[in-house]
């Protein structure tokens, strides 16, 4: 039988991936060049019986998906720039409480109001650290539409397994690519949340179970609990005892480090023995490939570190290849974000060389080719 | 196949992203696999508008347009911001009307009377299908009939005669020219 295609835009994969995973809440404001998510959730949730809103701005946007997700629905939200910023005290809140969550940042060119409709990579940083108090949280970067869509699953996945807000960052020319796909009925995994099922007697909304992951009440199983955004004990409730208050938060992150092999995704070209490894993410990486592919061709031994997951860093991984490597080069869509995590990683005597541009243009293959070509010269 | 490399350009609102559409809708249909961008500014209507597709087997790793394999111009406005990614005896056509200082290079220039056609036929909204019909016809890039079929699901209803007659007016076009 033969396949049949279809062709699909970054945006729309995403809100199908959303659909595929289970989403059934979307609560969002329209920005470019985001917008065509919320568009076609608005279409696609009536259709499997789930709810969309457009809410009156970004804040109440993550304030209804969180409320949502404590109801018990997959829920997501979608934006850009000056949206990602408002969202981002309700993602702390959403990290501390540990509600599942998805949302996906459409990169375009700032600061500010900036570029709406041209493409950047300049919130690598802030989808890490934007909101305030040493969170922790995932940040998935895909790099093609198909990738969009089974990423946009996989944030679903490990959102509600472990009880994190997840990230789904892309630029803007990814978001509006359109590219030719398999049409594919294949069922994707649902991960059901892990629901308390203990005596409502004793359950205790932020246990230490083994997993690090506390289950969570389900609404109308007679549970009593409390959600705050205060430092708060397994019983729930706000605590500043010192003890108390490190212990919560230090289950809280190595819940991360616990599940780190499944977190942890990245992609690998010619990096076997490669002397000179390029390190980035989305549209930049799909440069990167070709220029990779072609510096080989030439007899350059170049490679390609491409994390799928950003944050956290596929650090592991990425050692395991930097050890041989003699120079790194970072093409990132803003001033040398991607750059810092180098310099932090790598060893001292590796040269790290950086492609910058900020002005609303993609980086071109032949920008990276040409500094592998003067690399391998020297 | 060899990979073709394709971008329709003018000003916001001649239709260019759902030209762009149509025709990457005929080119699967004919077993290739597409990759579209597109750069539009932030306004509704005017502003510099491109429609890119990258054709082949397979999807490109870099999937925006480096080397054209054919260029339309559809406004002066978007006349000289792709000469650089023209590839030497690439097609390249112009809107006669509109593009009163083309570009200049090696490279086959076609200047069309496509708004001038479109408005004879009744409508300048379908100078965009007619530049169509006329650049397939020129760079062979699918067969008139998958476009004739993706125009007529995408036309919108009220206009589909008007749509298929400028679709065919640009067929003739560039058949008289080669």
């Amino acid at each position: 039988m033969s396949i049949k295609y279809q062709n699909l835009q970054g945006n729309h994969a995403c809100a199908l991936g959303a659909i595929a995973a289970g989403c059934r809440f979307f609560a969002g404001y329209p920005i470019t060049p985001s917008s065509e998510i919320a568009e076609r959730m608005s279409l696609e949730l009536p259709k499997h019986e789930g709810v969309f809103i457009q809410m009156e701005d970004e804040i109440a946007s993550m304030g209804a998906i969180l409320g949502a997700s404590m109801g018990g629905v997959k829920a997501m939200t979608a934006t850009s720039g000056p949206g990602f910023s408002l969202k981002q005290e309700n993602i702390g809140y959403a990290a501390g409480a540990e509600i599942p969550c998805v949302i996906a940042n459409v990169m375009r060119g700032g600061p500010s109001t900036g570029m709406p409709t041209r493409p950047a990579q300049s919130d690598l940083m802030q989808a890490r650290w934007g909101s305030h108090g040493g969170h922790p949280l995932i940040v998935i970067t895909p790099g093609s539409v198909r990738e969009i869509f089974d990423e946009t699953v996989r944030a679903f996945q490990l959102s509600e397994k472990i009880r994190t807000p997840v990230i789904v960052l892309y630029d803007e020319v990814l978001g509006h690519l359109v590219e030719t796909l398999p049409l594919s009925g294949a069922a994707h995994k649902i991960t059901e949340r892990k629901w308390a099922d203990e005596s409502p007697e004793t359950f205790m909304p932020y246990a230490e179970t083994t997993d690090l992951i506390p289950p969570m009440p389900r609404p109308g199983d007679g549970y009593r609990t409390h959600t705050t955004g205060l430092t708060h004990a397994e019983d729930g409730f706000p605590t500043q005892n010192p003890e108390t208050v490190v212990k919560a938060m230090k289950r809280m992150l190595d819940k991360f480090e616990l599940h780190q092999s499944e977190i942890e995704s990245y992609e690998t070209v010619c990096c076997e023995d490669a002397e000179v490894l390029v390190m980035t993410v989305g549209i930049s990486a799909r440069a990167a490939k070709h220029a990779v592919k072609t510096a080989r061709q030439e007899g350059i031994k170049a490679g390609l570190f491409r994390p799928i997951t950003l944050w956290p860093f596929p650090e592991k991984a990425f050692k395991k290849i930097i050890s041989k490597v003699k120079t790194v080069v970072v093409p990132e869509m803003n001033t040398g974000q991607l750059s810092l995590e180098m310099e932090r990683l790598c060893p001292k005597k590796t040269k790290i060389k950086s492609i910058n541009r900020i002005d609303g243009e993609a980086i071109a293959p032949k920008e990276i080719l040409s500094l592998l070509q003067s690399v391998a010269k020297k | 196949m060899k990979e073709i490399q394709i971008r329709l350009s003018g000003t916001g609102g001649q239709g260019l992203q759902l030209s762009a559409k149509m025709l990457a809708e005929s080119l699967i249909q004919e077993g290739c696999q597409i990759a579209q961008s597109q750069s539009y500014e932030p306004t509704s209507r005017g502003g510099l508008s491109r429609a890119d597709l990258v054709i082949g087997d397979e999807i490109p790793d870099y999937p925006l347009v480096t080397n054209l394999s054919a260029l339309l111009i559809m406004d002066q406005l978007a006349a000289h911001a792709s000469t650089d990614l023209i590839q030497p005896g690439g097609l390249v056509i112009t809107d006669s009307k509109r593009v009163e200082d083309p570009p200049k290079g090696d490279f086959n220039l076609h200047a069309l009377p496509l708004t001038e056609t479109a408005l004879k036929l009744g409508s300048a909204r379908v100078a965009n299908i007619i530049a169509l019909g006329a650049m397939i016809t020129l760079r062979d890039i699918c067969k008139p009939a998958a476009l004739e079929s993706a125009v007529r699901r995408n036309a919108p209803r009220a206009f589909l005669e008007l749509n298929i007659e400028a679709l065919k007016t640009g067929f003739e076009m560039a058949t008289k020219l080669s």
